[in-house]
């Protein structure tokens, strides 16, 4: 396997949907090679970063003018 | 629950609320990026729930309905804006030489941040450059970002959200990931 095979199936990998003789070869890859090994690290990384930073919480006061425009849309139908 | 609703049951509405708002909010500014249309996908999105979804009641499919009309909404409402933020992925991606080795100006890239604290790299600079990925990815990729790793759907559940492949799906989240990825190493590669 070469660094662009291994990085091509790296979303598998760390999603756990990878087959497992696919995963023995990149572990394999990975073994050898330590600027993959980085670049899996910060992508994983980099994944829950961008996880993190969605999570976020809707506003107070937005949710309080959702509860008032949907008492008025449906008063008015 | 939806019929309820639909007759202006307070109850109803607040149970609905309660479980899509903050889903269908972090959805549609994932997409939008921009509080405002958000707060105006949620509440298209809302009418539309209690206007459309009687015929979902009890069932499990009304998760991804809520979800499929929250990502068209999103991203009708993004159409035409921000352009000039998105650029080509293409510039952010790994380079190879032919025979599969690393190649070209972003080959130096592989320096490891990755035990950087969360607290530090979800704060301050960092915090800007990984928002800033983030906003330069094509609105389509965030659907799928937004969907796969902050909502955890699998990949075939999105693939029926946003109406397209599994394989497309894939490509799109992984492109994703590895130009947020490049973005940030830019940032803390030098200090690793």
């Amino acid at each position: 396997m070469t660094c662009r095979e291994a990085i091509d199936v790296l979303a598998d990998f760390v999603d756990g949907v990878m087959p497992p003789e696919l995963v023995a070869e990149l572990e394999r890859h990975l073994a050898g090679c330590d600027p993959c090994r980085a670049f899996l690290a910060t992508y994983r990384k980099t994944r829950a970063l961008g996880a993190a930073a969605g999570h976020l919480e809707m506003p107070a006061e937005m949710r309080a003018r959702l509860r008032r425009f949907l008492a008025d849309k449906l008063r008015t139908t | 629950m939806l019929a309820r609703a639909a007759t202006g049951d307070a109850e109803a509405l607040e149970m609905l609320m309660t479980r899509y708002s903050g889903r269908v909010y972090r959805l549609a500014y994932g997409i939008t990026r921009s509080a405002p249309d958000a707060e105006e996908v949620v509440q298209d999105v809302f009418l539309q729930i209690i206007n459309k979804g009687a015929g979902f009641e009890g069932r499990a499919a009304l998760g991804s309905w809520i979800y499929r009309i929250t990502t068209n909404l999103s991203l009708n409402k993004r159409r035409g804006k921000r352009r000039e933020l998105e650029t080509s992925l293409d510039e952010l991606l790994p380079t190879f030489l032919p025979d599969g080795h690393r190649a070209g100006d972003r080959a130096f890239l592989v320096a490891d941040w990755s035990e950087t604290p969360d607290r530090a790299l979800l704060s301050g600079e960092s915090r800007r450059v990984l928002e800033a990925a983030i906003d330069r990815l094509p609105e389509h990729y965030r659907a799928v970002l937004i969907l796969r790793d902050v909502e955890e759907l699998s990949n075939e559940e999105v693939a029926q959200i946003v109406g397209d492949s599994v394989a497309a799906v894939k490509t799109r989240l992984h492109r994703a990931r590895m130009a947020m990825r490049e973005q940030l190493t830019r940032h803390l590669g030098a200090g690793a």
